[in-house]
């Protein structure tokens, strides 16, 4: 019924390769977890939700904690690259900030000390901050297993609540962003029940972009959390907003657009209700935010 | 000599707590034979306890002992002896004690606590006041009519209604029938948490000889030690209860509750000390919450705007047990009418048994409950008036010489200036703009009182001891909460003595073995009550030293002073340092022989003018000891298209007799306003069926530093209390009465929409909004 004082005992691994964590990983099926920041194992394993034996720590692994960037090929963060250093990144500061934002909105300073991207990915929680960001981003997923190394695009890995499109002895290497097109800019909006810190009631990310091919002069990427089993994008926004000038009319349109994609749930945070007027608000406010970057750029 | 009552000084115990060199009960260090406890808890919100087998849990390796109801037939309470240390036969709510394993390890005792099988016959459970007091309700307590009270506290037996506080005053319906202007409304106030920073923990020992210590996180060493001996039929003198630093309380940790379990825990394995500590998620419902409320109240006035009657029903979800919980209703009831003259009141204060979490003290004891409907209704009075909410309450509310609702006159009080300063301070009336097209801005007030709710004999006690040096050690028993309770007391003796500030050392811990006599630190009551007997020991310390030198100087008592540490005369000009003769006395004349000796000083305060209320009318000589009022106005914008709202400016004007350390006094406003706008915007527990949706801080949400106030004015009133240490009354509690409905009224002012319940979360208003 209720969390417990300390944590059950559990074995610790330190595998030396990747073909190691695959090994362990399928040697001790359904018993074995991967161990990056712990704020979220070491939490759900004192709640009494999962009774790991063995946790696998990947963060020694090679590169694992790395954050690299070059022009031509992006940003590539290693999966066990804590959250503060991401969001510090030069890089990420300067050519990626709706993903420092939403790293920004997690939790508080102190855990993201601890806390990864890849960990905040794989948890495939529907309210995971970094993961509409990563969406709308077009970051692709680098994923080891028994056949070696595989891409998956973020949008593509959640499956639903905590099931994502790793197989059996699959685990994440890195998140690789590729460069963005020439002008995108990109807002983050997360609401909580108070103003930092929360679970977020509603995340949207949105990222915009010159393009010749779209009616409006513009293309545009809007990924929501926390208003359906997964982090979802919103085609329906997007159409919307390809199809005509942008105006503030059209803005509005593709804000109630992106709400009618949403299928949220009422649950101890907030209602399905609530949630969903608040799709229409952040959804036109984080577009207001990207229109007037795209016009001061 | 710098003076030092009104001064500014910084608090005593700063330096420790910055640098961790505080102590606090789990920082302290009980050897390898510290043994851990855990508790197993009822799942059920009201269940009969059928069979408890400990047999698998006794058998594991490591487990020492388990305690039940068995143990500790008897009850135990504050008010009403309605509860047993662990469930015997029957439980009230999800987390109530029914046993508690004693092992080599916390892990260990958990893991004992699941071999635990308690067979329960689920039984049917209340969970609103309002079931509570139907006839056919389930009864909680069957032996209500068999239990121990005091003797102003009205039990109901063969209902579910512990406490019933009547007001009967004028003639209430007459009073609507002069009436041309009458408002209602049915307001709600949920369960909220104190959440302190360190959540309870207790350590006991038991020894064969009888005699028992518990070191506890406390507010009240003395009234746990007065409890639990009486529950276990022990002596007060044989159990010893140290109190170290305590990190926050908030009325959390006043009378009982697991650190009784964890003395019982202590008997089972005599000799070695057992550790009991909660984890955040069993600290949201498994000791005190703030009890719940439904009031439904009726207010009528004349058009020139004079309060005429009243008619009001407080029904408090007052949880499973209320042996403190009586109180708060019967503080309800005497202070039924918030700060204002009403000639005609009907006032039903009913403390309804609900199977919810135990209610009990909490920051302002039933105040900010009350006054959130009181407030409310002002000001839609005062709107169907037509009248400014700030002159509608200058012309209603209580005065100097007021009739209050007790009848009594209402002592000297400057309510009326703290609802001018508050107002002026965001300036009230001026229409501002808000920041952006999707906010609305708006300001509200709302005014409050409140009393020391206690026993009308509750008593505080002190020393002040001498040292060689005349540094001077002050003895008592009031808890440092973090309230700066022991630097006011270091100042009020100092000044009492004629010595600097930083000559005297607060006697700290506080331990009942040494410590002198203290009922709890509560209800605001320190800087008044254990103030008057630190003063007294400090003027009788003073009174002997004052003899001694006299007699050595061939002088009058009355001719002498000490300043600044010296004895001097204003006759002879003469001037003695205090330092060696405060231990060793002074020398007669010629050699032979002394005087004096090691100087001991001692005082005590009880107020004794308390006196009991008609239990038919409510109505009495005194009904307290005094009261505090204050006005709080708030300036703050809503964000139309989430919700959200954002206090702008929080102006506090409060009526504290006199500020002994104005910065202290100050940011008890602060605090008080900070946890009164959390409790308004984003605190409940989620309680479905008894069971609490939310008992973590990952869904119960409280205000953070960047949810404050953008700014926030303390304005300290000064109408000295007759007596009252250099006039002053309590502060600790007050300004989280008025805040909640200040924060209400504004942002009815702001959009137009009331809430009848708390919290005013964005949703909620957001939802409120859109159906407007």
């Amino acid at each position: 019924m209720l969390p417990t004082p300390g944590l059950p005992s559990f074995d610790y691994i330190q595998p030396a390769s990747p073909a190691d964590v695959t090994k362990m990983l399928l040697k001790h099926d359904g018993d074995a977890r991967l161990f990056m920041g712990g704020t979220d194992v070491f939490v759900r394993m004192r709640d009494g939700f999962i009774t790991p034996k063995f946790l696998i720590d990947v963060k020694r692994l090679p590169g694992m904690t790395a954050i690299k960037f070059t022009k031509r090929a992006g940003l590539t963060i290693g999966a066990g690259a804590s959250m503060n250093a991401i969001a510090r990144h030069p890089a990420v500061v300067e050519h990626y900030p709706i993903l420092a934002q939403a790293i920004d909105s997690v939790a508080s300073y102190q855990l993201r000390t601890r806390a990864t991207m890849g960990g905040n990915l794989c948890n495939a929680s529907p309210a995971a901050d970094t993961a509409p960001a990563a969406i709308v981003l077009g970051a692709n997923l680098v994923l080891y297993g028994r056949r070696g190394e595989r891409v998956v695009p973020a949008e593509k890995f959640f499956l639903a609540p905590g099931k994502t499109a790793l197989k059996p002895g699959e685990f994440l290497l890195r998140i690789e962003i590729s460069p963005l097109p020439k002008g995108a800019v990109g807002k983050y909006m997360k609401l909580g029940r108070n103003a930092h810190g929360d679970l977020a009631i509603v995340g949207v990310a949105v990222l915009g972009y010159p393009d010749k091919r779209a009616k409006s002069g513009y293309a545009f990427r809007i990924a929501l959390a926390s208003v359906a089993p997964t982090p979802i994008r919103s085609p329906q926004a997007e159409s919307v907003l390809m199809s005509s000038p942008i105006t503030p009319e059209v803005i509005a349109r593709a804000a109630t657009a992106a709400m009618e994609t949403a299928q949220p749930i009422s649950d101890v945070r907030s209602s399905a209700e609530y949630r969903r007027a608040m799709v229409k608000t952040l959804t036109r406010r984080a577009l207001e935010a990207v229109v007037d970057l795209m016009h001061g750029t | 000599m710098t003076q030092i009552i009104g001064e500014s000084i910084p608090r005593v115990d700063a330096v420790d707590k910055v640098t961790g060199a505080a102590k606090f009960a789990d920082d302290m260090q009980f050897g390898p034979g510290l043994l851990y406890g855990r508790l197993v808890r009822s799942p059920h919100a009201h269940a009969l306890v059928k069979k408890i087998d400990a047999r698998d849990a006794l058998a594991l390796p490591g487990v020492k002992a388990i305690a039940t109801g068995a143990d500790t037939p008897g009850y135990i309470g504050l008010y009403l002896q309605d509860r047993h240390i662990f469930a015997t036969d029957r439980v009230r709510y999800i987390g109530d004690p029914v046993a508690g394993v004693v092992a080599t390890s916390e892990e260990i005792a958990e893991q004992a606590v699941k071999l635990v099988e308690v067979e329960y016959e689920i039984l049917p459970a209340v969970t609103d006041p309002l079931d509570a007091i139907k006839p056919d309700a389930p009864l909680l307590h069957p032996d209500l009519g068999k239990y121990t009270v005091a003797n102003f506290i009205f039990p109901k037996p063969g209902t579910n209604i512990s406490n019933h506080f009547k007001v009967r005053k004028g003639d209430a319906e007459k009073g609507f029938a002069q009436c041309d202007v009458i408002v209602e409304g049915e307001f709600r106030v949920p369960q909220i948490q104190h959440v302190p920073i360190e959540p309870h923990i207790a350590v006991a020992q038991a020894e064969q000889s009888g005699k028992i210590t518990l070191w506890a996180s406390s507010q009240s060493p003395f009234a746990q030690r007065n409890l639990i001996a009486k529950a276990l039929d022990m002596s007060q003198g044989d159990l010893r209860v140290i109190a170290p630093y305590i990190g926050g309380g908030f009325g959390s940790k006043a009378g009982v509750s697991m650190e009784a379990c964890a003395v019982v825990m202590a008997m089972k394995v005599q000799g070695r000390p057992v550790k009991l500590r909660l984890t955040r998620e069993e600290e949201f419902f498994t000791t005190f919450v703030r009890q719940g409320l439904v009031a439904r109240t009726k207010i009528g006035a004349k058009k020139e705007g004079k309060l005429v009657a009243m008619k009001t029903e407080y029904y408090w979800d007052a949880g499973a047990y209320t042996e403190y919980g009586v109180n708060m209703t019967r503080a309800g009831g005497y202070s039924s009418t918030g700060p204002y003259e009403i000639p005609n009141v009907h006032a039903d204060s009913y403390c309804c048994y609900t199977n919810h979490p135990v209610g009990g003290p909490m920051r302002g004891f039933g105040m900010p409950e009350i006054h959130w409907g009181i407030e409310q209704l002002m000001d839609q009075l005062a709107e169907k008036l037509e009248m400014d909410p700030r002159a509608f309450r200058l012309k209603n509310c209580l005065k100097t010489d007021s009739d209050v609702v007790t009848g009594w006159k209402m002592h000297p009080i400057k309510l009326d200036e703290c609802i001018e300063k508050a107002a002026a301070a965001i300036d009230w009336g001026k229409k501002e703009s808000a920041s952006a097209p999707h906010k609305k801005r708006g300001k509200g007030l709302a005014i409050m009182w409140k009393a020391p709710a206690m026993p009308p004999n509750a008593g505080s006690s002190s020393y002040v001891r001498l040292n060689e040096d005349a540094t001077i050690t002050v003895g008592l028993g009031g808890q440092e909460i973090g309230q700066g309770t022991h630097t006011v007391m270091a100042q009020m003796a100092a000044a009492a003595l004629g010595v600097p500030v930083s000559w005297i050392r607060i006697a700290t811990p506080v331990d009942t073995l040494y410590s002198p006599y203290e009922w709890q630190t509560v209800a605001s009551r320190l800087t008044w009550s254990m103030g008057n007997a630190v003063v007294a020991a400090a003027k009788h310390a003073r009174q002997q030293i004052l003899e001694l030198v006299a007699e050595h100087w061939n002088e009058k008592v009355q001719d002498l002073d000490i300043k600044d540490g010296n004895v001097i005369s204003y006759k002879s000009e003469q001037s003695l340092p205090l330092h060696d003769m405060v231990v060793y006395g002074l020398p007669k004349e010629g050699d032979c022989g002394w005087r004096g000796g090691p100087i001991v000083g001692r005082g005590n305060f009880m107020p004794t003018y308390v006196t009991g209320l008609d239990p038919e009318t409510g109505q009495g000589p005194r009904a307290v000891v005094h009261y505090t009022v204050g006005c709080q106005a708030v300036d703050l914008e809503v964000d139309t298209e989430t919700g959200q709202i954002e206090i702008l400016r929080v102006a506090a004007a409060f009526d504290v007799g006199k500020a002994i350390n104005p910065d202290q006094v100050r940011a008890q406003m602060e605090g008080g306003v900070v946890q009164g706008a959390s409790s308004a915007i984003f605190e409940k527990l989620d309680l479905r069926e008894g069971k609490p949706r939310n008992a973590s801080f990952v869904d119960y949400r409280i205000a953070t530093s960047v949810d404050m106030p953008h700014k926030i004015i303390p304005i300290i009133v000064e109408e000295p209390q007759d007596d009252g240490p250099w006039g002053a009354r309590g502060i600790g509690e007050h300004a989280m009465v008025p805040t909640a409905p200040a924060i209400a009224n504004a942002v009815y002012n702001a959009v137009g929409i009331r809430l009848p319940s708390m919290p005013l979360s964005a949703e909620r208003v957001f939802l409120a909004m859109q159906e407007k």
